[in-house]
């Protein structure tokens, strides 16, 4: 394990941070006129110069990288990047103190959506739009992003894909790891185009409003620049549906679209056991929540299932957007909620969450484990799909689940020793780990975590990157082992 | 391109690896799960777990929309049927490793030269376009080796017209010196400058230190020539002794025998022992199979001209090499499996050491990258090519000279052959229509050297 070789690949990292600066840098400087284009010139100044030397004149040997050096940088990149990308909010002074424009960075290039920000409305425009394009560069991963631009890593660049990508084991499309990530973000880059022509061509929203919900959908994000998130659309259906379908397109296994359009057959997706369970869950919650709301509320039936829908897809493919605030909702469906952001969106799509099809084969796995007990010669090999899980991945997927447990429980004892109480503390972390957004309480859709205590937003953050990296990678950096003999 | 490898043991990863660095889109089938999951974890290709010799595995794979498709597992008839029922879903050429020779119809050596063509006469229907034998490939190699005048590795372009020789630097002819000032005879190009590990094109006024290995292009008429200002040059060997009796082995006792030297084989099993010398016309065929000093010393082999170490087991072949040189052989040559191996057996004391993969790769990466046109060579450890290119009328380089033009850093021209004249050239020299030019790059500049040789 070489750390040179690591800080000579962040340093491209780096030099592509600062080129993807620009955007916003070019947004103030030529369309918004805000007067903060200082806070981005400088970090995209330091960021491209910096990474670029690092890269050109840092001595190394010549040789692709070996799985430990892999793990590492992914790390590395997510937590270099989060710093480096909260300079902006340092400087413009939207987020003067670094803890918070930290954790808001982490929160948008994981797709969380957690905010600290307090008077969004109030922000220079090029601000917000940081914020929102950071979840669409973090959506199909940032690492991801470098494999299908530079084809550079060599062998190793299948190491670095596997080790961001979501999901127990993810497929490679094609048999280089270069035309797959080229494959996926070519998919991710589609369906946001869609989105943002219905949005703007459709329904004529302003293009900086279709542009910016557009970002917070497809990478399953949830910030926006509006104050009441997607409340301000209530009222217009078309522009809340489109949400709706692009959010639970989102949270699909981008593989199947793939395989779908590839073999011309919708079979590919309909027919996939994850999907139809995703699916399932999505129709199922809905519903009871639906008929909770009417039932309980006494809103009319067209607008309960405007919101049910909405709000499930939402907290289900773990964007975080909201049309009401669902915490003043009945218990019921607040459980549900609760309960879907755990549960999570689906292996290989942008979501977070402990997985659809992870749970899927826990269910059976444990249901195994009843059936051996009556009957203790039975051989069942678990399935998916008409395959045989090898007992190998299922052990790894039980462990993932585990640690996702454990991950949700410390996480809600130190929130709770920070004095938050018990449905704020669950649901922040719950909402943090499966980067979601906002939860229930006093960290609900209408509120956010300014009040949080420094040390707890650094915990919630490092929370975000373990869910969104999936625990093995981050983990693997901090179990002793790692370190020695190396 | 489009490339399914079936079969990922040494010689199928080998080949896998080889065309992944060259950018080759690869799926590799494979029917053992954990042999799958190395290639998964060390190379950047697709992975299908199954038997390639059956239809479904082949769909899986795509098989239909292959380029090519090279089986290479341990098993001739399945490579056979997996080629054959490839050709049948569509795949456009398929390479088989077929080791019996009476399958593929190899005419092992046709004549007393080991540089006459060989006849290969190919049985049609089985849709394999080439066979491939690395054990063949290894003997004939080998014996071409032996009848040179010196010991090291030699490749040939343009009909055997141009010659690309490795020497090493060890005479004070050469060492020290930058490359213009050594009294080189005759022209020729020093296109690859090997040192250690480390390989590349020689920058015009490099020097050249003891051991460097030198990659010399030059007419064939001159290379003997040339060869002489980097060591004596070897009288042809009478006498062989060759340590194995395996496919390699035999085949090289049977050919050098045709050539009147005199060979005797080595052989462990006693079985095998009685097969060979039933088929060898006057060899004595020994049984043993360590390489004992003694045993060595007592059946002469101290006296003969060169030693052959050509067992299954690289680590014993290297060792009786050493053995055979410290008894006093003059030349040694020894089969080796991984090609990372050959510079350490070189550098404790084997003169020549060649791997069988390497051979088979470079004969399947020549068939990839240029459809059977022109040749190809791997020098080094497998990180350069020499490649002879027939230059069009349109293509970017005609009627331009190498200064002209954006010529990759790490590539040279090594020989231009026009019609009956072989030009040394500069890089001032107008390369015109028609000419078959042999040029050297390292592997990863290929791509560019190629490009310069297509119609713009």
């Amino acid at each position: 394990m070489s750390i040179r070789i690591v800080i000579k690949y962040l340093g491209v990292v780096l030099a592509i941070l600062g080129a993807l600066l620009c955007f916003p840098l070019f947004w103030s400087l030529a369309v918004a006129h805000d007067g903060v284009h200082a806070s981005f010139l400088i970090p995209a100044c330091i960021a491209l110069l910096g990474g670029l030397s690092l890269f050109r004149f840092f001595p190394v040997e010549k040789r692709s990288l070996s799985l430990r050096e892999g793990l590492a940088l992914v790390t590395c990149t997510w937590v270099v990047g989060s710093v480096v990308g909260a300079i902006p909010y340092v400087i413009s002074g939207t987020l003067p103190s670094f803890v918070d424009a930290f954790f808001e960075t982490m929160s948008g290039f994981t797709t969380t959506g957690a905010t600290v920000l307090t008077a969004i409305g109030h922000q220079p425009p090029s601000i917000l739009l940081w914020r929102n394009f950071s979840q669409w560069i973090g959506g199909m991963g940032i690492i991801t992003f470098f494999v299908a631009l530079f084809p550079m890593f060599g062998v190793g660049a299948a190491r670095l894909f596997e080790a961001e990508m979501p999901g127990p084991q993810p497929e490679r499309l094609r048999a280089r790891v270069v035309d797959t990530a080229r494959a996926l973000w070519l998919l991710y880059v589609a369906f946001s185009l869609i989105e943002f022509a219905l949005l703007w061509l459709v329904a004529r929203l302003p293009f900086y409003d279709s542009m910016n919900i557009m970002f917070g959908t497809m990478p399953t994000g949830g910030f926006l620049h509006l104050q009441q998130s997607l409340g301000a659309y209530v009222d217009s259906p078309f522009v809340t549906t489109v949400v709706t379908f692009f959010m639970l397109a989102a949270g699909v296994n981008f593989a199947l679209y793939f395989y779908a359009l590839r073999r011309r057959q919708a079979g590919a997706l309909l027919g996939n056991p994850e999907f139809r369970l995703y699916a399932g869950i999505f129709l199922i919650s809905s519903g009871v929540i639906a008929f909770d709301l009417v039932s309980r509320t006494g809103m009319t039936v067209g607008r309960a299932i405007q919101h049910a829908t909405f709000q499930v897809a939402s907290i289900q493919t773990t964007t975080g957007f909201a049309t009401a605030d669902f915490d003043l909702w009945p218990a019921l469906s607040k459980g549900f909620l609760l309960v879907l952001m755990v549960i999570g969106a689906c292996a290989g799509s942008t979501g977070g969450g402990l997985k659809v099809v992870r749970l899927l084969v826990v269910f059976r796995y444990a249901f195994r484990q009843v059936v051996v007990a009556f009957s203790p010669r039975s051989v069942m090999p678990l399935k998916l799909g008409g395959e045989t899980v090898p007992e190998a991945m299922v052990s790894a997927i039980a462990g993932m689940a585990v640690l996702y447990v454990l991950a949700l429980a410390a996480g809600f004892l130190c929130m709770s020793a920070l004095g938050l109480d018990v449905v704020t503390a669950l649901s922040s972390v719950a909402a943090c780990v499966g980067n979601v957004g906002p939860g229930l309480g006093a960290v609900g859709p209408a509120r956010d975590y300014a009040f949080i205590p420094g040390v707890g937003k650094l915990v919630l953050a490092g929370l975000m990157l373990v869910g969104r990296l999936e625990f093995v990678t981050v983990m693997a950096l901090v179990s002793p082992s790692f370190w020695h003999w190396r | 391109m489009y490339i399914v490898v079936v079969g990922a043991g040494s010689t199928g990863f080998y080949v896998a690896s080889l065309l992944s660095r060259e950018k080759q889109e690869i799926v590799v089938v494979e029917q053992d799960e954990e042999v799958a999951e190395r290639v998964r974890r060390e190379l950047d290709v697709g992975v299908v777990v199954g038997n390639a010799a059956t239809p479904r595995i082949l769909w899986q794979a795509e098989v239909q929309r292959a380029d090519l498709v090279v089986a290479v597992t341990g098993v001739d008839e399945s490579n056979m049927i997996t080629c054959f029922m490839a050709k049948e879903l569509g795949a456009k050429k398929t390479i088989a490793r077929v080791r019996n020779p009476e399958y593929s119809g190899y005419l092992l050596v046709g004549g007393k030269s080991p540089y006459a063509p060989r006849k290969v006469i190919r049985p049609k229907g089985l849709g394999v376009d080439l066979f491939v034998n690395p054990e063949i490939e290894a003997a004939r190699e080998i014996v071409s080796i032996l009848s040179g005048l010196y010991a090291t590795p030699m490749e040939e372009f343009a009909d055997g017209r141009v010659q690309l020789r490795e020497f090493r630097a060890e005479s004070a002819a050469v060492v020290g010196k930058r490359i213009p000032d050594i009294p080189f005879p005759r022209p020729c190009v020093v296109a690859m400058l090997g040192r250690g590990e480390e390989m590349g094109v020689p920058e015009a006024d490099a020097r050249v230190e003891k051991g460097d290995r030198l990659y010399l292009i030059a007419a064939r008429k001159d290379m003997d020539e040339l060869g002489a200002i980097f060591e004596a040059p070897l009288r042809s060997p009478r006498t062989v002794v060759i340590f194995g009796g395996g496919t390699i082995g035999f085949n090289v006792a049977e050919a050098l025998e045709k050539r009147g030297v005199r060979v005797k084989p080595m052989e462990k099993n006693p079985a095998r022992c009685q097969e060979i010398s039933s088929k060898l016309k006057r060899a004595v065929v020994i049984q043993g199979g360590r390489p004992d000093r003694e045993l060595l010393v007592d059946e002469g082999v101290a006296h003969a001209d060169a030693f052959v170490g050509a067992t299954g087991d690289e680590s014993l072949n290297i060792l009786a090499g050493l053995v055979a040189r410290d008894v006093g052989v003059s030349r040694n040559i020894v089969v080796v499996d991984e090609p990372d191996y050959i510079q350490l057996a070189e550098a404790v004391g084997v003169d020549v050491a060649m791997s069988p993969l390497l051979l088979c790769g470079s004969r399947i990466a020549h068939y990839v990258l240029h459809g059977g046109a022109g040749s190809v060579a791997l020098l080094g450890n497998e990180d350069a090519q020499a490649i002879e290119f027939l230059v069009a009328p349109n293509a970017r380089i005609s009627m331009h000279s190498v200064s002209e033009l954006e010529w990759p850093k790490q590539a040279i021209l090594g020989a231009i052959v026009r019609g009956d004249a072989i030009l040394v050239p500069t890089s001032t020299t107008v390369i015109e229509p028609g000419d078959t030019v042999i040029v050297a790059a390292l592997l990863d500049e290929v791509a560019g050297v190629e490009r310069l040789f297509k119609a713009p």
